[in-house]
């Protein structure tokens, strides 16, 4: 094999798989929350922006290290989640068609994030960029690879297996997947439904929070990308079945790779929209996506 | 609400022009001359409307400390057109109606200034265009609007005619977005490339909301090329280029089409070697006296060295100031001949400015090479090619229509 065929090779799977473990986590965020508490997060792009833009903040104004101000972005993450789930969430829990009033609220919070981000970061810059995590380059044959994008991979690759062993494996993790199957029998069974409400929350957000910041860590990022991760989300969370950590995980793998063999066989923009005719093609065929129960 | 709230901005505008009027003015006389700026304050272009304000802010408080214009104060109405062509056109008319502005300025994006061409042709209104390239903006016809921007068809010729120079037939890759000006330099120069006898090996597009270009800079690498022309759109300019980097394509070989102090920021120390267009740069050799001082205030307001869409807004103010006083009056049709009479210098660089026929102005670029790059503060750079053109040496309203 040709040096040539090499570099496109990897770099394909290397795209695949980074952008696939981004695309996994921040649908799984989104879907464990619409599964139990049946909120579909419209400002789930705007969680993700702001996460990037504090660690960016963080490592460009304070001077942090890009791994602590990952940790600092996890630790604000949950506790902005818990202010949220106090103050606006747990008011609509008992409310009738509870989803469509979540998504309108949800709008709402977007439209109000994306305009506190126009009149504050908008006006310092119009892109960011986050030190790298790891410096340097990991030769795959004749293809280098950076340390800090692999890092990347490793990082999202490792939070995907945990959050699956713990949906599984832990006693939270059957009581959340018990919830997403049957609110009432889960009660009868001795289940906090208000309490796994309210720790799905924290935890969809959380992961949300995660791919922010790996995105920021693996590529340049400006507002726009809000909307883009949005979209995408939404997508992944349909064509895997709304509720579905398993089918957020294996389509956004999917999608991840989709997006770098369409790219490289047809052109980057049939890539970008081979992800949403995906998406409107599930909804005619199969609307409850390829990995409901 | 909309309404109550360009008048507010506007309002809270002439009262921070008002006192800077207390500080020091040479005596002057009359009503202040009102010329509305409808510029990005808010939306996805905000980064470049704020910081236009802050180059034009700089020049209107030395031009009315020195005495204004026909012995008058210069006031600046300054609107928030949110990035929206729709609301820039309504904060236009607005100006012209109740605030009886002289002319209109303000726009850095081609979207809100191709919005506001149409109300300022339709309605006689001297407009001059500080910062939006693209090339319609000055089409055949064109009579009250002015723009001091080269159209970005020719920055594509140019870069073209930089190539040429630096290597002749030269193979070269292209990457960029699929935006109106990505798209315009593009057209302007595949039309040079051909006849400059430069070898295009890769043309790639993106469309826009792209985060990726691993693979493409693979593609692009494995073409072996002598330089790679990157043009992304927003953040994603820079992912492309770390990705180049990443993949072994060598800073000297990556030319940037244009780059503002925070794009040569976010390439940082690892694209020192790398190319970009530019029409003003504080490492520039031919900065003036004048231009020195308007770096060094500009750097204390906000603490970055100012680029190109700074020192236009900054410019914009004084062709205003050259224009009232040739004319001789605030009236519009003689500001607007006197606009288009205009043979002046910028006086940040001495580069000249006169209009043709259609309001483009003789147009130049220069190309920049990064040398070094100090975090978010500062950044060193050498020229490394001028050149000054027709606007039209080239068929720029055949290739973008």
């Amino acid at each position: 094999m040709s040096d040539a065929t090499v570099l496109v090779l990897m770099s394909t799977i290397s795209t695949g798989l980074l952008l696939g473990a981004i695309f996994a986590l921040v649908a799984a965020g989104v879907t464990i929350v619409y599964g139990c508490v049946w909120l579909p997060n419209a400002s789930n792009g705007q969680f993700f922006v702001l996460a990037a833009l504090i660690a960016w903040s963080l490592t460009t104004t304070l001077g942090w290290g890009s791994a602590a101000a990952m940790l600092a972005v996890i630790i604000l993450g949950i506790l902005l989640s818990l202010v949220l789930e106090r103050t606006l969430i747990r008011r609509l829990y008992d409310t009738p068609n509870r989803n469509i009033a979540y998504f309108v609220l949800t709008l709402g919070l977007t439209q109000i994030m994306s305009g506190i981000f126009s009149l504050t970061y908008a006006k310092w810059s119009d892109q960011f960029t986050l030190p790298p995590l790891f410096e340097g380059v990991t030769m795959f044959g004749a293809f280098p690879m950076s340390n800090n994008r692999l890092g990347v991979l490793v990082i999202g690759f490792l939070l995907l297996g945990a959050l699956f062993w713990f949906l599984r494996q832990t006693p939270y993790g059957r009581a959340l997947r018990a919830v997403f199957q049957n609110r009432e029998a889960a009660a009868l069974r001795g289940v906090n439904v208000r309490g796994m409400y309210k720790f799905s929350f924290v935890l969809g957000s959380t992961i949300i929070f995660i791919g922010g910041v790996l995105f920021a860590l693996a590529y340049s990022f400006d507002l726009t990308v809000a909307w883009t991760m949005a979209i995408t989300a939404f997508a992944i969370m349909i064509v895997g079945g709304p509720g579905s950590v398993l089918g957020a995980l294996v389509v956004g793998l999917v999608f991840g790779f989709t997006q770098a063999i369409v790219s490289i066989f047809a052109s980057p923009t049939a890539a970008t929209f081979s992800y949403l005719g995906a998406m409107l093609a599930m909804l005619l065929v199969k609307p409850t996506g390829l990995f409901s129960r | 609400m909309k309404r109550v709230g360009i008048r507010g901005t506007a309002a809270g505008v002439g009262a921070a022009v008002a006192l800077a009027f207390t500080g020091g003015a040479v005596a002057q006389s009359g009503a202040p001359i009102k010329i509305g700026f409808v510029t990005e304050l808010t939306g996805p272009w905000t980064f470049f409307g704020v910081s236009c304000v802050a180059g034009l802010k700089l020049a209107q408080t030395e031009i009315n400390k020195a005495g204004g214009a026909l012995k008058r104060p210069l006031e600046f109405l300054v609107v928030d057109n949110q990035t929206n062509p729709s609301q820039a056109v309504a904060a236009s008319r607005n100006l012209d109606v109740t605030e009886k502005v002289v002319a209109i300025s303000g726009p850095t994006s081609s979207d809100t200034a191709l919005a506001m061409y149409g109300y300022a042709e339709q309605n006689k209104l001297p407009f001059l265009v500080p910062v939006a390239a693209f090339p319609q903006l000055t089409k055949p016809g064109t009579r009250y609007t002015f723009r001091l921007e080269p159209n970005a068809a020719g920055w594509g010729y140019a870069m073209a005619k930089f190539i040429e120079q630096k290597k002749p037939g030269a193979k070269v890759a292209l990457m960029y977005s699929d935006a109106a000006l990505m798209r315009a330099i593009t057209a302007g120069f595949k039309y040079q490339a051909q006849r400059s006898k430069l070898n295009i090996v890769q043309d790639i597009m993106f469309p826009q909301g792209s985060s990726d270009a691993t693979v493409q800079a693979a593609q692009v690498k494995a073409s072996n090329p002598d330089f790679v022309i990157v043009s992304g759109a927003g953040a994603f300019d820079n992912t492309i280029t770390n990705q180049l980097l990443d993949l072994g394509v060598k800073p000297n070989q990556v030319i940037h089409p244009y780059g503002i102090t925070t794009q040569v920021f976010n390439w940082g120390q690892r694209s020192v070697g790398s190319y970009y267009g530019t029409f003003f740069d504080h490492s520039l050799d031919g900065v003036t006296a004048e231009g020195r001082q308007f770096i060094k205030n500009f750097e204390a307001a906000n603490g970055r060295p100012p680029s190109y869409v700074e020192n236009f807004c900054y410019t914009t103010a004084y062709v205003f100031k050259e224009a009232l006083q040739l004319a001789g009056s605030a009236e519009r049709e003689k500001l607007r001949d006197a606009l288009s009479r205009i043979k002046s210098k910028e006086t940040t660089s001495g580069v000249p400015i006169e209009f043709d026929k259609n309001g483009a102005r003789k147009e130049y670029i220069y190309y920049m090479q990064i040398g070094s790059v100090d975090g978010k503060k500062t950044y060193k750079a050498k020229q490394a090619f001028y050149t000054e053109w027709d606007p039209e040496v080239i068929p720029v309203y055949d290739l973008v229509k």
